[in-house]
């Protein structure tokens, strides 16, 4: 399947225009024991990581109580991740909960946004080439079943065995579904993360190959949108999924509450 | 396209590792940052409204005293008016008093004059009518 190159197969008079041509499903290989690894994927994120964790690192080295600069950006990230941990699972049990959605948002928005900004395709590999981390099904599929291990976790040690009567809690009829949600989410995470990503990149790149100037402008704008939209999407919802964990779907809490 | 391998588990374990990481450079520090800024605004902010209440209660205090003391010097010269009039009510009675007891006093001593006038012109109207007579009639006829 690798080895499909979608329908977009470019024709060789354009093979010149590298800049404009398409792969998808070529990657560069690793070996480790007898694992593969797509090395394309790693190396976009370690590049996310080690600019995420150098602006960290420069922001909080010298902490003012009148930020400015970089501790003023990083703070803003900080609190804009912490609001959405707070709104989405509640002010009582956010806190522990900002550091994987706000990694999670951080990591999938500079992931998408640097596929969408930087000019990948300048350095050219062996095989495959370079492109947002989130371009890849491994990438989403890993975050997706990390958010779902999490929203477990977070139910189980919130309120015990008692979670899986969030499984029969209107009614036992829903059984099966309430056992397929728990497959759904993470594919539909994965899926459309993975998908906006891919799609995004599949239509700037077809516009440059027919057009290669202007014209894939708004797209790539529009690309840069749901990219942040994206990332905000994935993190909301694995908030919410938290939340529901914790609460429990119509629990006396939850009732209390509203 | 969909070609899972070991990228997966890999990617998840490093993803965690970053989380982990960010926990420690990013999230720790930063968040300490904002709520101790938050602490110290709030503590701020309560201790310049207790001031704000303190001055406003030290001027309703001062206005407070400011009105009496104004009341108590408005009594003190009403009073001291009211006590300069019946003073000066006071001296005019005794002085008018007085006046009319010099008045009447005069009054008496002029009348007095007049009797004594009255009476000595009496004792010459006397003399001088006999007189008079003498020098009529002549003296051998008295």
């Amino acid at each position: 399947m690798h080895q499909s190159s979608l329908l977009l197969t470019v024709p060789n008079t354009l093979d010149s225009m590298f800049l404009a041509k398409i792969e998808v499903g070529h990657h560069l290989y690793w070996q480790l024991g007898n694992l593969k690894l797509h090395g394309q994927v790693f190396l976009t994120s370690w590049v996310v990581i080690a600019i995420l964790v150098v602006a960290s690192l420069a922001a909080t080295r010298n902490i003012q109580r009148i930020p400015s600069g970089l501790q003023n950006l990083m703070e803003y990230a900080l609190e804009f991740v912490r609001d959405l941990a707070k709104n989405q699972i509640g002010e009582k049990e956010y806190r522990p909960w900002v550091p994987f959605v706000g990694t999670l948002f951080l990591f999938i928005f500079l992931s998408n946004w640097s596929g969408a900004l930087v000019p990948w395709r300048l350095i050219r590999l062996p095989e495959g080439e370079l492109a947002a981390p989130t371009n890849d099904i491994n990438t989403t599929v890993a975050l997706a079943l990390l958010t779902s291990l999490a929203y477990f976790y977070a139910g189980f040690s919130k309120r015990g065995l008692g979670y899986f009567a969030k499984y029969i809690e209107p009614t036992p009829i829903l059984l099966p579904i309430a056992i397929l949600e728990d497959f759904t989410k993470p594919l539909s995470l994965s899926f459309r993360l993975f998908g906006n990503i891919l799609a995004d990149e599949l239509v700037v790149a077809v516009l440059v190959l027919l057009v290669p100037l202007f014209v894939p402008l708004p797209i790539m704008a529009l690309g840069l949108f749901t990219s942040a939209i994206q990332a905000l999407v994935f993190a909301t919802l694995a908030a919410a999924y938290i939340h529901e964990a914790i609460e429990g779907h119509g629990g006396e809490e939850h009732e209390s509450h509203s | 396209m969909f070609d899972f391998d070991a990228t997966l588990p890999l990617m998840a374990i490093q993803f965690l590792l970053l989380a982990a990481l960010l926990n420690v450079v990013f999230y720790k520090p930063l968040g300490q940052a904002i709520d101790q800024r938050a602490d110290y605004i709030r503590t701020t902010k309560v201790e310049a409204r207790e001031r704000l209440d303190k001055a406003e209660r030290l001027a309703k205090q001062y206005e407070q005293d400011l009105a009496e003391t104004r009341r108590q010097s408005q009594a003190i010269v009403a009073e001291a008016q009211a006590e300069a009039q019946k003073k000066a009510a006071q001296q005019i009675a005794e002085v008018q008093q007085e006046a009319q007891a010099q008045l009447q006093q005069a009054q008496k001593e002029l009348e007095q004059q007049k009797q004594e006038a009255f009476r000595s012109l009496e004792s010459q109207v006397d003399t001088l009518s006999h007189q008079i007579l003498e020098k009529l009639v002549g003296s051998q006829m008295v």
